[in-house]
């Protein structure tokens, strides 16, 4: 069998079609990691060649293909504890300024977004049982969520590889971990405490059920998205929040390419960016 | 109190929307005191003809900046003669905020700009010239070139010449090379044309090698 | 050495303010428009603030007013610097906070005597 070949038009449309369905939007950088991964889909699917796949892409009524590829596109490369510093600034910090202005006693509501293989909203529920006393005195609901299906049955799970815990200490992966074949088991109370959900960010139907959202992590996606697809999500998320409530990015993000709608918020430990109390 | 996951009654969420759907009644919301009514009013009314002359009122007055950014969004959405002349009369207005978040808008809007862009540079107010080559910026307009190289040419305004020769340090080719070096004769005075001249013609001549 | 931000859209404009700053011998720091000027200022203590007026995200004055409200940041001096020279924009530039008001486009000379003025160098 013949190689299979992208060509620069090739690219070139499949990049148009992908960022119109997604949102999503590759640079010419990332052309030999789009390359690969659509080369893959070519033969999982025995399509032959990118313009039999790229048409039965755009043809399929159920849209199963393009669910795939989305799969398969995002990244992710993620680790408990990642980015810590934004952690440490939620339970110093952030937690207690949400309980301080909160009118009654309602649960608080944290959104990770992307939830990638788990790793992040398991992370936000160790750090809030381990280091936030306040978790004894309020409700707290973390919702995470993410595009890809695949992956969010993955986080459900549970099930993570060494390197993915590297950064916790022993007393942390002996409490909420169980050692098994090839990695560790997460606790069936952290499975539980977390509500994975498919959300794609910039459809607005999917996203309307989020609202009066304290928190919010959405960490490294945006990065994928290109000027008007990022100011769409700000507007989403802006939406879903609460007024005061927080939102953090990914440590190479900064709201001043993305969005004028919030304030920046300095802490000992972050730099964050919080929805205006109305005037 | 520990985790709980979403209850039933908690994801069901009231509807922002509260008051009838239909023109009039999303008119009467865009002047609702809370700024979340105001803000979904405005989603609302996108898909309502005749939208853009009562968003373009609203824009007015509105000083909440996201029920502001919501109207902006949308005339950029209906791109109808309304609103393009809407989003223009902010160009004029007092509030910097305003001004600046509707050149953002407007860039987006290459083929709707494209056809006034000549009148906008040659308006009497010079801000209002500045600002309509900050919106050249991102046009992608294939006249782009030769728009600036007769702004550099031609404008009297120091801070207009400037700002088109800003860009044309990105842009520029060969052809605006002598209108350059003329401008530097027309501002001997001024270090910081001569600056922003010496660096254009750097980089256009280090593109062109 | 002083520290200063340089606060504008337009990148020659910075490089030309830093080049200007270097050479007297400041040491210079850049932002692209108010909302990365605060992400900086709230965790460097700059001597200085030269900031433009109307920059995308979050103008001039935006900045300086979101700035002077915060309590525990050095709260340096500030010159704006604009292409508008109306007396309206001054007042409203004082009101946000600047310390001084220039007019674009700056002379080295003026720009360093403002800059020396504000820092206390002046004999």
């Amino acid at each position: 069998m013949p190689a299979i070949n992208i060509s620069d038009e090739d690219f070139l449309k499949f990049k148009e079609y992908f960022y119109r369905k997604t949102g999503m939007l590759f640079e010419d950088s990332k052309r030999y990691f789009v390359d690969k991964r659509l080369i893959d889909r070519i033969e999982a699917t025995d399509s032959g060649n990118f313009r039999n796949y790229f048409n039965q892409l755009r043809f399929e009524v159920s849209g199963e293909e393009l669910q795939q590829l989305v799969n398969v596109m995002t990244v992710n490369e993620t680790y408990f504890f990642r980015e810590e510093y934004q952690f440490k600034c939620l339970v110093n910090s952030m937690m207690d300024e949400v309980t301080r202005k909160k009118k009654d006693d309602s649960p608080i509501r944290i959104w990770s977004v992307p939830s990638a293989s788990g790793e992040e909203p398991y992370s936000i529920a160790i750090y809030l049982l381990e280091y936030w006393s306040g978790i004894h005195r309020w409700d707290v609901e973390i919702m995470s969520s993410d595009i890809d299906t695949k992956i969010i049955a993955q986080a459900r799970r549970g099930h993570y590889s060494t390197r993915s815990v590297m950064n916790l200490s022993k007393p942390i992966l002996a409490k909420y971990f169980t050692p098994q074949a090839g990695g560790y088991q997460i606790c069936e109370d952290l499975r539980q405490a977390v509500e994975f959900s498919r959300v794609n960010i910039t459809n607005a139907v999917d996203v309307r059920n989020y609202r009066d959202i304290d928190v919010i992590f959405c960490r490294n996606l945006l990065i994928y998205f290109d000027d008007a697809s990022r100011r769409q999500a700000a507007e989403m998320f802006f939406d879903a929040m609460k007024e005061g409530g927080f939102i953090c990015l990914g440590h190479s993000e900064s709201m001043s390419r993305i969005s004028s709608l919030f304030r920046v918020r300095k802490f000992p430990d972050a730099i964050v960016y919080q929805k205006p109390w109305e005037a | 109190m520990a985790f709980i996951k979403k209850q039933q009654s908690s994801t069901e969420t009231e509807d922002e929307r509260q008051a009838p759907r239909d023109f009039e009644g999303l008119c009467e919301e865009l002047n609702h005191a809370d700024s979340q009514v105001r803000r979904w009013a405005v989603r609302d009314l996108v898909e309502m003809p005749n939208a853009s002359s009562v968003l373009v009122d609203r824009l007015e007055h509105e000083n909440n900046v996201s029920v502001r950014t919501g109207i902006l969004n949308a005339l950029a959405q209906l791109r109808d003669t309304v609103s393009l002349n809407g989003l223009i009369e902010c160009l004029r207005s007092e509030d910097a905020a305003l001004r600046n978040e509707s050149i953002e808008i407007l860039k987006e809007l290459p083929d709707e700009v494209g056809a006034i862009l000549e009148n906008l540079l040659k308006d009497s107010d010079s801000d209002v010239r500045i600002f309509a080559v900050n919106i050249l910026e991102s046009l992608r307009h294939e006249n782009v070139e030769k728009w600036l190289i007769s702004v550099i040419e031609k404008d009297s305004h120091v801070n207009v010449c400037s700002t088109a020769l800003d860009l044309l340090s990105e842009v520029g080719s060969e052809q605006a090379i002598p209108a350059i070096k003329k401008l530097k004769v027309r501002f001997p005075d001024e270090p910081y044309v001569c600056f922003s001249a010496d660096l254009a013609l750097k980089r256009i001549e280090e593109g062109s090698q | 050495m002083k520290h200063i931000l340089v606060i504008d859209d337009a990148a020659t404009v910075r490089l030309y303010h830093r080049n200007i700053l270097e050479t007297a011998g400041y040491s210079v720091d850049e932002a692209i428009n108010g909302i990365e000027a605060l992400e900086k200022a709230l965790v460097t203590s700059y001597d200085l603030y030269i900031v433009d007026v109307n920059m995308p995200k979050l103008d001039g004055y935006g900045f300086l007013k979101e700035f002077r409200r915060q309590e525990d940041v050095l709260q340096s001096p500030a010159i704006m610097v604009t292409t508008e020279a109306g007396n309206q924009d001054k007042i409203l530039g004082y009101v946000s906070g600047a310390n001084l008001y220039m007019t674009k486009p700056t002379k080295p000379n003026q720009l360093l005597s403002y800059v020396r003025l504000l820092l206390g160098e002046v004999a």
